[in-house]
C-alpha cells in the first residue's frame, strides 16, 4: 500500500535530502583531493577534476542514500524503498546536466547586466563626488544585491525541482507501522556495523594509510621556491667518525715518529762519518810547502786547469 | 576461560584505584547532550583541535626559526627551502591560523544564534570573548614574525592604529613596539607574546570556558519542549564525539589542502622604507583596514572613532549583551531585532572585505 505524497513542500524535501547527502560526501572528496594535490594533480584542472567526479560518483551515491533512508524514516515515517541512494542519484544527476549549465547563464548574465547598470548609475555626478572607498562599497553592495537575490531563487528552484523528484519516490513508498522510538532503534541498529572493533580497525588502519600515502606523495621540498633564495649548492661534508679520526690520527703520528727516528739515525751515521773522515785527514799530514799555493781564480776568470 | 587481566586492565586498575580514572572516564563521557548530538555543536571541538596543530607546528617550527631582526627572514627562508618539509610545516601554520579565526566567528554566530548566552551561561560568553581577543591577538603577532615587507608594514600600521587609542594608546604602542621605531625589540616581543604569554593565556581561559560549560550544561535547540529534548537526548560518546572527529578531519584536510594550493611564499626582507609595497593587514582585518578609509572616519578624530571606538563600543555591546537581553526566548525566528543584527553585521564584514580586495586595483 503506498503512502499518501508527503505533506512537505518539496523545498524543505529537498534540502532535507540534499544538505546532508553534500556534507556526508565532503569529507571523501576532500581526502581524494588532498591525496591528489600530494601528488601535484590539482583537482579544479584535467585530469584532477575528471577523477575526482569519477571517485565521487559512489561515494554520492551512498551519501544519497543514507540521507534519504533517514528522511524517509524518522520525518515521513516511510520505509525507503530499495537502491534510494542509486535511484536519487541518476535522476538528480539529470536534472543537474540540465538545470546546472542554464542556472550559470541566467547568473552570469545578470551578474553582467547588473555591473553594466550599477558602472552607469555610478557615472552619475553625485556618486562621482564620492570617494574611492565608498564608490567601491556602493557599486558592490549594488551589483551583488541583485545578483544574491537571484542566486538564492535559483537555488530554490534547483531544491524545488529535486524535492519533486525525492516526493515521486515518496508516493511509491509503503508507510512504516512500527512506532517513531521503533522507527528510530531500527534505523540507528541499521547504521551501527555489528562488529565494532573491526569497523574502529578498519578506520584507524585506513586513517594511518591515508597519512603514509600524504607524507610519501609529500614534496619533500617547496614547489614554489623564492626567486631570491640561493639554495647552498656546498660539497657535503662526510660524517666525522672519531674513533676512525683517532686510529688515522695515531698510525700518522706512528709514522712520522718512525720517520723521524729513521732520519736521526742516518743523521748521527752521515756524523760519524764526517768525523771518521775528517780523523784520516789529519793522520795523512798538511800540505808540501815548496808547491806554490794555487792562487784563487779571478771572478770571471777560469781557473788553470792545473790547479 | 582465563581470568586474569591483562596487562593494560591491570594497569588501568592500578590508576583508577588512585585517581578515580573511570569516574572521570565517565563524567567526561556520558555528558548528557539534550535533543541529541548535532553538527551545530562541533565548533568548539574543532577550535580545539586547531589550537593543538597550532601548538604542534608551531613549536616545531621554533627549532629553526631565530626571533631576531638579522636572522628572522633568514631562518623563515631557511626553513621554507632547506627543511626537509619545512614549506609545509609553515604553510599549514598560516592557514590554520586563518581557520581558527574563522571557526571563532563560526562559534560565536552559532552561540549568538541559538541565545546559548543567556542566562545561566553569562560568564561562558564573556570568558568567550576573552578568548576571541587572545586568537585575533596570536594573529596579529605571529604575522610579524617572518619580518619581510609585508610583515613589518602591516604591524607597524596596526600599531600606529592602537596610538590612537586616548590614554593609554601611546604607552601600549610604545610598549609593543619597545622603542620609537619597530626594530629588533618589536620581533622580541611579539615572539614572547606569541610563543609563551597568548599560548599560556588561552590554556587557563579555554579551560575556564569548559569548567563553566560543564557546569552549566548545554543549552540544546531552542525548538521543542523539555519533555521533546530528554526524550532526543544523547550522550558525549559516540555520537556527537563521532560529529566532533569528522568535523575535525575535515577541517584538517582542509587546512592541508589551502597549504598545498598557496604554500606561504616571502615578500623581500623587511626595509625601513616600504617602497612600492602597500601596507595590508592580514584578511580577517581588512574589513576594518577598509572601513578607515571611508571619509567619514579621516582625520585623526575619524581614525579614533573608526579605529578604536566603534570597534570597542561594539566589543562592549557583545560583552553586555547577557545583561540586556534578559528574554528567555531562545528562537532566533522569534527574536529578529538579534538575527538582522547578526545579518548586517556579517554581510558588512563581507563587503568591506571584499571592497578592500577590489581598492588594491586603485591604489596606484
Amino acid at each position: 500500500m503506498s503512502a499518501q505524497a508527503p505533506s512537505m513542500s518539496p523545498v524543505k524535501l529537498g534540502l532535507a535530502v540534499w544538505w546532508p547527502a553534500f556534507w556526508s560526501g565532503i569529507p571523501f572528496k576532500l581526502t581524494i583531493a588532498l591525496l591528489f594535490l600530494a601528488m601535484g594533480v590539482p583537482s579544479w584542472e584535467m585530469p584532477g577534476i575528471a577523477f575526482l567526479l569519477l571517485l565521487s560518483i559512489p561515494i554520492d551515491i551512498w551519501a544519497m542514500g543514507v540521507s534519504a533512508r533517514t528522511v524517509f524514516l524518522e520525518q515521513l515515517r516511510l520505509n525507503p524503498p530499495d537502491s534510494l541512494g542509486l535511484t536519487l542519484w541518476w535522476q538528480n544527476a539529470i536534472l543537474s546536466a540540465l538545470y546546472l549549465p542554464l542556472a550559470y547563464f541566467i547568473e552570469i548574465s545578470v551578474i553582467a547586466g547588473a555591473k553594466a547598470v550599477t558602472n552607469r548609475i555610478m557615472e552619475l555626478g553625485l556618486m562621482k563626488a564620492l570617494g574611492v572607498a565608498e564608490r567601491i562599497s556602493i557599486n558592490l553592495v549594488m551589483w551583488s544585491s541583485v545578483s544574491t537575490v537571484v542566486l538564492i531563487i535559483l537555488v530554490l528552484v534547483y531544491l524545488w525541482l529535486f524535492g519533486r523528484i525525492v516526493r515521486r519516490q515518496a508516493a511509491g513508498a509503503r508507510a512504516a507501522t512500527e512506532s517513531y522510538q521503533g522507527l528510530v532503534r531500527s534505523w540507528d541498529l541499521m547504521r551501527v556495523p555489528a562488529d565494532q572493533p573491526l569497523m574502529l580497525t578498519v578506520f584507524t588502519a585506513t586513517g594511518v594509510l591515508l597519512v603514509f600515502g600524504l607524507w610519501a606523495f609529500m614534496p619533500v621540498t617547496t614547489p614554489h621556491p623564492h626567486e631570491s633564495y640561493q639554495q647552498s649548492k656546498g660539497k657535503q661534508v662526510p660524517d666525522l667518525r672519531p674513533v676512525d679520526a683517532l686510529k688515522k690520527t695515531e698510525k700518522l703520528l706512528a709514522q712520522a715518529e718512525t720517520r723521524v727516528e729513521a732520519l736521526e739515525a742516518k743523521a748521527q751515521e752521515e756524523t760519524k762519518e764526517k768525523e771518521k773522515e775528517k780523523g784520516k785527514g789529519k793522520s795523512k799530514g798538511t800540505a808540501d810547502p815548496t808547491k806554490p799555493k794555487a792562487e784563487p781564480a779571478k771572478a770571471g776568470e777560469k781557473p788553470s786547469p792545473k790547479q | 576461560m582465563n581470568g586474569q587481566p591483562t596487562a593494560l586492565e591491570a594497569i588501568v586498575a592500578f590508576v583508577d584505584e588512585r585517581v578515580g580514572l573511570k569516574q572521570i572516564q565517565a563524567k567526561m563521557l556520558n555528558e548528557p547532550v539534550p535533543g541529541g548530538s548535532r553538527w551545530a555543536y562541533i565548533f568548539g571541538s574543532c577550535l580545539l583541535f586547531i589550537f593543538i596543530m597550532q601548538a604542534v607546528t608551531g613549536v616545531l617550527l621554533m627549532f629553526y626559526y631565530v626571533p631576531s631582526a638579522d636572522h628572522a627572514y633568514a631562518s623563515t627562508q631557511y626553513i621554507l627551502h632547506e627543511v626537509d618539509y619545512g614549506w609545509f610545516l609553515l604553510s599549514y601554520h598560516f592557514w590554520g591560523s586563518s581557520a581558527m579565526v574563522m571557526m571563532v566567528f563560526a562559534h560565536m554566530s552559532q552561540v549568538f544564534l541559538w541565545g546559548a548566552y543567556k542566562k545561566p551561561r553569562e560568564m561562558i560568553w564573556l570568558v568567550g570573548l576573552a578568548l576571541f581577543g587572545i586568537v585575533m591577538a596570536f594573529g596579529f603577532t605571529g604575522y610579524l614574525l617572518p619580518w619581510d615587507q609585508r610583515a613589518y608594514w602591516a604591524t607597524t600600521v596596526g600599531v600606529e592604529i592602537m596610538d590612537k587609542t586616548p590614554v593609554v594608546g601611546d604607552f601600549m604602542a610604545r610598549f609593543l613596539k619597545g622603542g620609537p621605531t619597530p626594530g629588533q625589540m618589536t620581533l622580541s616581543r611579539f615572539f614572547v607574546i606569541h610563543v609563551m604569554v597568548l599560548p599560556a593565556a588561552l590554556m587557563g581561559l579555554a579551560g575556564l570556558h569548559l569548567f563553566l560549560f560543564r557546569k552549566a550544561g548545554p543549552a540544546g535547540p531552542f525548538r521543542g519542549t523539555h519533555a521533546e529534548l530528554k526524550a532526543k537526548t544523547d550522550y558525549f560518546f559516540p555520537r556527537q564525539i563521532w560529529k566532533d572527529i569528522v568535523a575535525m578531519s575535515a577541517v584538517f584536510i582542509t587546512v592541508c589542502s589551502l597549504a598545498f594550493i598557496e604554500p606561504v611564499v616571502l615578500l623581500e626582507e623587511a626595509t625601513p622604507d616600504p617602497g612600492e609595497y602597500h601596507p595590508e593587514p592580514e584578511w580577517y582585518f581588512l574589513f576594518l583596514f577598509q572601513l578607515l578609509r571611508l571619509k567619514i572616519f579621516s582625520g585623526e578624530f575619524g581614525q579614533f572613532l573608526g579605529a578604536i571606538a566603534l570597534p570597542g563600543a561594539f566589543m562592549a555591546l557583545l560583552a553586555a549583551l547577557p545583561f540586556i537581553d534578559r528574554s528567555p526566548e531562545r528562537n532566533i525566528f522569534k527574536r529578529p531585532v538579534a538575527l538582522v543584527g547578526w545579518l548586517i553585521v556579517m554581510i558588512s564584514i563581507v563587503i568591506f572585505t571584499v571592497s578592500a580586495i577590489i581598492n588594491r586595483e586603485f591604489l596606484d
